[in-house]
């Protein structure tokens, strides 16, 4: 009994140790970043880096003051937004309908949007809105940049929502439906209310996926309405680099989904496997 | 058996009364897929099959032209190796890795979930971030790890600028970005074995690296190619972290085929080049996901 005991305490005590290796090793380059944030390249170019170095937080200052930052933050937060209440919207109904009658087949075009490389869609699109001037314009490259990040909010919010609609009972959907009720009433009274949680999985993985794509925006925004990870890589190009404004730049950029990590934690699992396991 | 058979006409309606029903439910996603997904993909297919020359698209003289051109060029068969060795050589070390750190995480003990989560953070994080972290870190001059590497005896290196080096340096990045991932889901798959298997053995007197090895390994069949799957699918199109920190060079020692098709279509506006060099990846990518998803079936049966 006590040597049981012992031993599933020195299990535990082993289990924690490993924990300490596996967060240095994944988490010593964000915390390096997040030190590096604070401090000017000096201290950062020290080598080794000068850890006594005091911290401030100029970098950010500067970020927001001179580099128009909080523009570009809020262009990430229209464009992720806006992509992920579209992608509830069209995809809410749609995975509700998969679930109850088995439309598996539509699904495919999904799994399409998932695996196909995203230059694939950014070379058409790209040369629609060239013609259709939704480059240059301000208000259309919005509109653009939210539809096109579709592609990748739309397929995840349907895969993530058939699971929650498929154990939705049964009975209670039929019983409305005897009551006279058509689909639509009752998806939105009696199936869209029973899945809440499964909507607020689905709006933060998708708002997360958004957040952090870089490729379509890279090819499709305009000076005006570029998101914060676009703007960050245009700084590398300028050749001599302020670290310490970069770092910040980076901990602004990792900051809103690290918070909806934890917040979504129980269901990230599910939600990032979706697709994959049906 | 008869009560079923009764109630199948009766049945019939409101399932067609459903179905009829359904379609300003699914309209607007249907519109979206149309619009977003398979135009895109007819019209770059369109672009590729129109003349090199080219810039939109020509309908009446379509050719296999491009195609030929592209696999005339020596850059094009250099991403395609270097896409296979990216998606290798990470593949084999996030599984390893991460079958190894999901048996821990998988581990109850007090405050493991916020441990999980923390564990998880970069694989959460922006590609944009990754990249810049790790430009810093990998700096020759500047970086963090030379110094640490250097305190072990290891002389300094240009980890990004050498050709013959930067291809695995980008792959270090990819399993630090990715590993947490692939543990999650293989912890998440630990925790819902059976566990009579396990208890047999131990009966039986197998030690525990035999009931890992021989009963742990092969009834996480299924989740290991659903992780393998997920990670197949985005190592083939690696783009991201790539062009982030090395824009595909230097000499496009680290151009995969998503950026090789990226630079021709924007850099070089060869619109129907870069659509046919995606329209080969693209083929890459479904080729492997169906041999995953063949494997994947098959394990399920066997376990």
């Amino acid at each position: 009994m006590s040597s049981a005991r012992s031993r599933s305490r020195v299990a535990i005590a082993l289990t924690y140790l490993a924990y300490a290796v596996i967060l240095a090793v994944f988490l010593g380059p964000v915390l390096f970043m997040a030190w590096g944030s604070l401090h000017g390249t000096g201290a950062i170019a020290a080598s080794p880096p000068d850890l006594t170095a005091p911290a401030s937080v100029d970098n950010y200052v500067n970020l927001f003051q001179s580099m128009e930052f909080g523009r570009y933050l809020g262009n990430s937060i229209i464009i992720a937004g806006g992509s992920t209440l579209l992608g509830l919207i069209a995809g809410a109904p749609a995975a509700y309908c998969i679930a109850r009658l088995g439309l598996k087949s539509l699904s495919i075009l999904t799994i399409v949007a998932r695996m196909a490389p995203g230059v694939l869609f950014l070379i058409p699109v790209r040369t629609v809105a060239i013609r259709v001037g939704a480059i240059d314009s301000i208000p259309l490259n919005y509109v653009l940049l939210v539809l096109v990040h579709l592609i990748i909010t739309l397929p995840m919010c349907i895969w993530l929502l058939i699971p929650f609609f498929e154990s939705v009972p049964r009975a209670i959907e039929e019983a409305a439906e005897i009551d006279g009720c058509s689909m639509r009433r009752t998806f939105l009274t009696i199936a869209l209310p029973m899945v809440r949680p499964g909507i607020a999985v689905a709006a933060v993985i998708s708002f997360i996926f958004s957040w952090n794509y870089f490729l379509f925006a890279l090819g499709l925004a305009n000076a005006d309405t570029v998101p914060m990870p676009v703007i960050a890589f245009n700084f590398i190009g300028v050749g001599q680099y302020d670290w310490g404004g970069l770092m910040a730049a980076a901990v602004i950029i990792a900051a809103p989904t690290t918070v909806l990590t934890f917040v979504a934690q129980r269901f990230l699992v599910r939600g990032l496997t979706a697709g994959a396991v049906k | 058996m008869a009560a079923g058979r009764a109630r199948a006409p009766r049945s019939m309606s409101p399932e067609r009364r459903r179905r009829r029903e359904s379609w300003p439910l699914l309209f607007p996603a249907i519109a979206l897929s149309l619009l977003l997904v398979v135009f895109p993909i007819l019209y770059a297919l369109g672009l590729a099959l129109s003349p090199t020359s080219a810039t939109s698209l020509r309908f009446d003289q379509l050719t296999f032209e491009t195609f030929r051109t592209m696999a005339a060029d020596p850059v094009f068969w250099s991403s395609v190796r270097v896409t296979l060795l990216i998606y290798v050589g990470s593949l084999i070390p996030q599984l390893v890795l991460g079958i190894g750190i999901g048996y821990v995480l998988s581990r109850e003990v007090p405050g493991g979930r916020y441990l999980q989560t923390l564990v998880l953070v970069p694989s959460l994080t922006a590609a944009v971030v990754v990249g810049l972290v790790w430009l810093l870190i990998y700096d020759p001059t500047l970086g963090v790890f030379n110094y640490l590497l250097g305190l072990v005896g290891i002389p300094a290196q240009d980890w990004l600028g050498d050709p013959d080096r930067v291809v695995w340096s980008l792959i270090l990045v990819d399993v630090w970005h990715w590993t947490p991932l692939v543990a999650l889901i293989v912890a998440a798959g630990i925790r819902n074995l059976p566990a009579e298997p396990f208890e047999a053995a131990r009966v039986d007197g197998a030690n525990s690296w035999q009931i890992a090895l021989r009963i742990g390994l092969p009834l996480l069949r299924p989740v290991i190619t659903v992780v393998a799957l997920l990670r197949t699918v985005d190592l083939i199109r690696y783009f991201d972290t790539g062009y982030i920190m090395t824009q595909g060079g230097p000499l496009n020692a680290s151009t995969t085929m998503n950026i090789y098709a990226y630079r021709k279509a924007f850099d070089e506006l060869q619109l129907g080049f870069g659509s046919a060099a995606q329209l080969a990846l693209f083929a890459l990518v479904l080729l492997l996901a169906a041999a995953l998803t063949w494997l994947r079936r098959r394990s399920e049966l066997g376990a």
